[in-house]
């Protein structure tokens, strides 16, 4: 970086009326009898990007927080960071490289799609039974795990969709039965804490799966093979490829954007996944009772609803969806059994960010985690530091989420209930 | 003396003005009934006299302590005890832990022994006093009730607020529950009585609060209150027969 | 003899187990098995502590090894890159400190073995033989690690204090993770991946009645990590049957109720982050110094989920047989590593011993959740209650008697 003076300067800025706006503001709104559930977040925000004259104006005028008065701050903060990042480092790759930028915001966007897709299934488990699933990765894991062995080692013959169906199945069965198993005590009270036991019992399910598939399978990485390959295509034409370009495992479009075919076809695949699942929750009746319960149980209970058996469906289903994520990416990256940590605490950091219990949120956070993993890895001049710091990204939106906007950016209010801030 | 002052006291949550200008006084050992329509604001009320709410504006004297910027556990310390709608004992501790807490939490100069002894008195007088190593999750509904008051006794507050004592309790410990209000308001502490069992008000009180929507639209015996047009209009009216 | 003494007739003979052990094993394993014992007391410390954390206080954080390496990388980082000299280098960043200098190397990282770039080596070429460089204090670093490990809990503890369950084991999850990120990014300061060496507890050895022992000899290092855990331990229970005990369980029961009742929950609640992380990091910073090494790798999730297994199979709301399962469950887990054929198999147990660890957990939870140890402890301590409970109120006069509805 050639002025990281300017760098870190303007940042220790961003943060020192950040951390004012945000302390200050509900004050002022306090002492003004207004509502002050996101005055940190506006104030932080606001405090971020315009410095004291924007703090000024918001507690002179104290306007009532509209949605609007979150997004543009949040909007113009990003803004101001990444200006100040092109002034300070004007040799960056992310400043003088269009195309580069272009191919990173895609592939961030499509890799933030599975991200999202895999937190949905998160999601799910927690609105409807209140726990957050620990063993999320080694779904996707022992997703990615099966698909390999069906179409890598054992049917290659069979083609991919068999591998995948049977990851689908076999995740669904293991968590229908675990489900059954260990988690139905958390219902009747037998518990004493049945938030601190589902922790505990996902993250010994968890343990046991990451050992399992080890002592059977082994340590070394695996990698699939590739589903299927694009065919050769050339738009307009041959001579002329600026609109799309495509070789077996790779395509590119305006000659700039380049996007590999495991992350393409996974992300297509989740897409149309996710469709047929919305369709499944909005318009059959078990999605229905699914969403009924996840609202109020006892209600659905009345209704006619047994809610034990949609614990069962939703924890199974979740699980699958993790599992299906697992075997769409198991082409795409070498497979190992600590594989499912990182894509499992992305998980977490997108569900909170989304909004515990949020389905469009899971998607909305999924591809923001996605963004900043990609200008994460793609902008940090030192490509082995940039690497490494790949967990704590995701861990510094969650930190910020966690401390300024709790419920996430589309939770419900109050669908943390005892999970969350009370 | 006990002296508790609250004066014009609002809160405000969002749009919703749910305390408004509320004032009142109560000296010594008042008996005193808070009632009013569901969402009249009594539960903000005893959340803002507590500390866990704080107000919008108004301050609330306890014994020339201004307690309405406070917080909760300092609140106690001054001297106003509550519970809660819902019981909350300490589920996983001893019913003589559930004792402790407040004691030890006081920071009296008491030894352990003095307040073992203290305890255990609490105990006998509500008839607990078997149960005293008993986790609090083994007992009934209405043990954790009494459990709940006993652990208020321990405190040694001017000023406590019951909310809803008697809803779902047996007549047997509804006896031990009056005898408790009595007990209480003889050592010379006041109490605030929230209750939708009116019989139980009217026999109990001498005076009564009643709120409607934030407003406290009377303040007095309870024949007068009886007898307020606003009173019959925004509240007993409603639900009359429930309040014969 | 009353059987509520049993538990402390057993930790009696337990401590004089341990305290005699070293003396009285002679066997060809034996650093091998004051290896696993050190370990053991180590797992046991972070167990003890993260079971006042999590079974007294209710806070599920998952974060307890990140400040086991806040304390252990403070005092490798003290012990690497600051020395105390009588002269000054003229290279190094310095001050003067009595009549010596207190030298500050520059962070050149894993390069830094390459001698030519490390001021301090360039300054001893110069001075060549007649001038002394000495290496702060172990003891010195791991009171900072410790000091450092009170800090981060206090950050974090203040961090936390609005979030509850699932919120506050995602972030405490978070924090090990940006830790365990910096660490193995940071490679100029920490040396990434490749760990970061630390000088023995007794780097010129010790003598000990009489005897000396050299710094690899095990017999120094066992005995300070048992009265380490023995301290601990001590101070945990000490804790735990005070005032504070009591509070961190009414907050751990109903935060409200206890703020209601006068407790100051924000002040115990960053209490407990505090001591709790502070016992994690002094005993990180020892082990460090045992083993001689810290990398990144200690901060996995492998290694917090030991800590959480432990604890809860020893039994999560008592601190005592939390640290006895920890030793235990260490010991067999080393002596599970033979791997053995059956038939054309070859089963290795590395991989599979921690397989049925983790069934062991999920089983313990599911149908014992007070751990293994506990009951065995309750059966003891608390086995008359129901029976006194049942005879006292057969005194009562039944009339007035709520306890008749029901005692389960």
């Amino acid at each position: 970086m050639e002025f990281s003076g300017i760098f870190w300067g303007v940042i220790g800025w961003m943060i020192f009326w950040g951390v004012t706006g945000s302390i200050v503001s509900r004050r002022v709104y306090l002492h003004k009898d207004l509502d002050t559930s996101n005055t940190g977040l506006v104030g932080s925000m606001l405090g971020a990007a315009t410095g004291p004259v924007g703090l000024a104006f918001l507690w002179m005028k104290t306007p009532e927080i509209t949605t609007r008065m979150m997004l543009f701050p949040s909007l113009a903060t990003v803004a101001v960071f990444m200006l100040t990042f092109s002034i300070s480092d004007p040799g960056n790759l992310c400043v003088t490289n269009g195309s580069f930028v272009a191919s990173q915001i895609s592939n961030g966007l499509i890799i933030g799609i599975i991200y999202g897709f895999m937190a949905l299934g998160l999601t799910l488990i927690f609105s409807i039974l209140g726990v957050v699933s620990f063993a999320h990765g080694e779904f996707y894991m022992i997703g990615g795990m099966i698909t390999y062995f069906f179409t890598t080692v054992w049917f290659p013959e069979l083609g991919p969709i068999v591998g995948i169906l049977a990851a689908c199945i076999s995740t669904f069965i293991l968590g229908a039965v675990f489900e059954r198993v260990f988690l139905t005590p958390m219902y009747t009270g037998k518990v004493d804490r049945p938030v601190e036991y589902g922790i505990l019992i996902t993250f010994g399910l968890a343990f046991t799966l990451q050992y399992f598939i080890q002592a059977t399978v082994g340590a070394n990485p695996v990698k699939a093979k590739r589903f299927f390959d694009f065919p050769k295509v050339r738009l307009p034409s041959a001579e002329d490829p600026w609109l799309i370009k495509t070789s077996r495992g790779n395509m590119e479009l305006f000659d700039t954007i380049s996007i590999s075919n495991p992350r393409f076809t996974a992300a297509v695949m989740c897409i149309l996944v996710f469709l047929a699942l919305m369709y499944f929750l909005r318009r059959t009746w078990t999605g229905k009772a699914l969403r009924a319960v996840s609202l109020d149980r006892d209600a659905a209970a009345i209704a006619g609803i047994n809610p034990n058996k949609m614990n069962m469906l939703a924890f199974a289903l979740g699980s699958m969806i993790a599992a299906l994520a697992g075997a769409m990416l198991v082409q795409a990256f070498s497979w190992l059994p600590q594989v499912g940590a990182i894509p499992a605490m992305r998980s977490f950091v997108i569900v909170v960010l989304g909004g515990l219990g949020s389905i469009p949120g899971a998607f909305l956070g999924g591809v923001i985690v996605g963004l900043v993993e990609a200008a994460g890895t793609g902008c940090i001049p030192n490509a082995q530091k940039a690497a490494s710091y790949i967990p704590a990204y995701g861990m510094i939106v969650l930190t910020l989420t966690l401390l300024l906007r709790p419920t996430g950016l589309l939770g419900r209010k109050y669908a943390s209930g005892t999970h969350g801030k009370v | 003396m006990t002296e508790l002052i609250v004066k014009k006291l609002n809160k405000r949550f969002g749009g919703l003005h749910v305390l408004k200008d509320v004032s009142f006084e109560i000296k010594g050992a008042e008996l005193v009934g808070l009632i009013g329509p569901n969402g009249a604001g009594k539960t903000t009320l005893t959340n803002v006299l507590d500390g866990a709410i704080q107000p919008n504006s108004g301050t609330v004297y306890l014994n020339h302590h201004r307690i309405d910027q406070m917080q909760p556990f300092e609140v106690a310390k001054v001297g106003l005890g509550r519970t809660f709608q819902v019981t909350r004992s300490f589920r996983r501790m001893t019913v003589l832990e559930n004792l402790y807490v407040p004691a030890q939490a006081l920071g009296t100069k008491l030894s352990k022994a003095e307040i073992h002894d203290k305890s255990m008195e609490v105990l006998e007088f509500l008839t607990m006093d078997h149960l005293r190593n008993e986790y609090a999750q083994a007992l009934s509904g209405g043990q954790q009730k009494l459990l709940e008051l006993g652990r208020l006794l321990m405190l040694n507050p001017e000023v406590i607020i019951l909310d809803e004592p008697f809803a779902g309790v047996h007549p047997k410990l509804m006896k031990i529950i009056y005898k408790y209000i009595e007990r209480v308001n003889q050592s010379g502490s006041a109490i605030i009585l929230i209750s939708h069992q009116m019989d139980s008000i009217f026999s109990l009180c001498n005076r009564l609060l009643v709120l409607n929507y934030g407003d406290l639209i009377a303040d007095g015996p309870p024949d007068d209150v009886k007898n307020d047009p606003h009173v019959i209009e925004a509240y007993l009216g409603i639900d009359e027969e429930e309040a014969e | 003899m009353n059987k509520t003494h049993a538990p402390n007739i057993a930790g009696v003979v337990l401590i004089a187990f341990f305290m005699a052990f070293p003396f009285v094993y002679t066997a060809d394993d034996y650093p091998y098995i004051m290896h696993i014992l050190i370990t053991g007391f180590f797992y046991a410390i972070l167990t003890a502590s993260w079971t006042m954390l999590a079974g007294y206080a209710g806070q599920f954080s998952f974060g307890h090894m990140g400040f086991m390496a806040v304390g252990a990388y403070t005092t490798a980082l003290f012990s690497h890159y600051i020395y105390l000299t009588p002269e000054p280098t003229n290279f190094c960043t310095e001050f003067a400190f009595g009549d010596g200098y207190l030298i500050v190397l520059d962070p050149i990282g894993v390069t830094s073995s390459t001698l030519k770039q490390d001021c301090l080596r360039q300054a001893m070429e110069v001075w060549g033989d007649g001038v002394a460089v000495t290496p702060m204090p172990v003891w010195l670093g791991i009171t900072l690690g410790t000091l450092m490990g009170g800090i981060f809990g206090f950050l974090i503890g203040t961090l936390v204090l609005p979030l509850r369950a699932a919120y506050l084991a995602l972030f405490t999850l978070g924090f090990s993770e940006i830790l365990r990120a910096a660490i193995s990014a940071e490679i100029a300061v920490t040396r990434g991946q490749a760990g970061i060496e630390l000088p023995a507890l007794f780097q010129d050895g010790v003598t000990l009645f009489g005897k000396h022992f050299d710094k690899t000899d095990k017999l120094p290092p066992y005995f300070i990590m048992f009265f380490l855990l023995l301290f601990c331990l001590g101070l945990l229970g000490l804790l735990a049957k005070s005032k504070f005990g009591l509070f961190v369980r009414a907050l751990r029961e109903d935060q409200d109720a206890a703020a209601a009742l006068g407790v100051n929950t924000t002040r115990y609640k960053v209490m407990v982050f505090v001591i709790t992380s502070m016992i994690a990091a002094g005993a990180g910073a020892t082990m460090a110094h045992y083993v001689g090494i810290i990398s990144p790798n200690n901060l996995v999730i492998l290694q917090m989920s030991l800590i959480v297994a432990m604890a809860v199979i020893g039994g999560v709301e008592n601190i005592v047989a939390a640290a006895v399962g920890a030793i235990l469950l260490e010991f067999l887990l080393e002596m599970l590593r033979n791997s053995f054929q059956i038939g054309p198999v070859e089963i290795d147990m590395t991989v599979w011993r921690l397989v049925f660890f983790g069934v062991l957990l999920m089983l313990t939870l599911r149908f014992s959740p007070k751990g293994l140890l506990v009951p065995t402890i309750d059966y003891f301590l608390r086995g008359h209650i129901g029976k006194e409970t049942v005879a006292k109120r057969g005194q009562n006069k039944p009339d007035d008697e709520p306890g008749s509805e029901a005692v389960n």
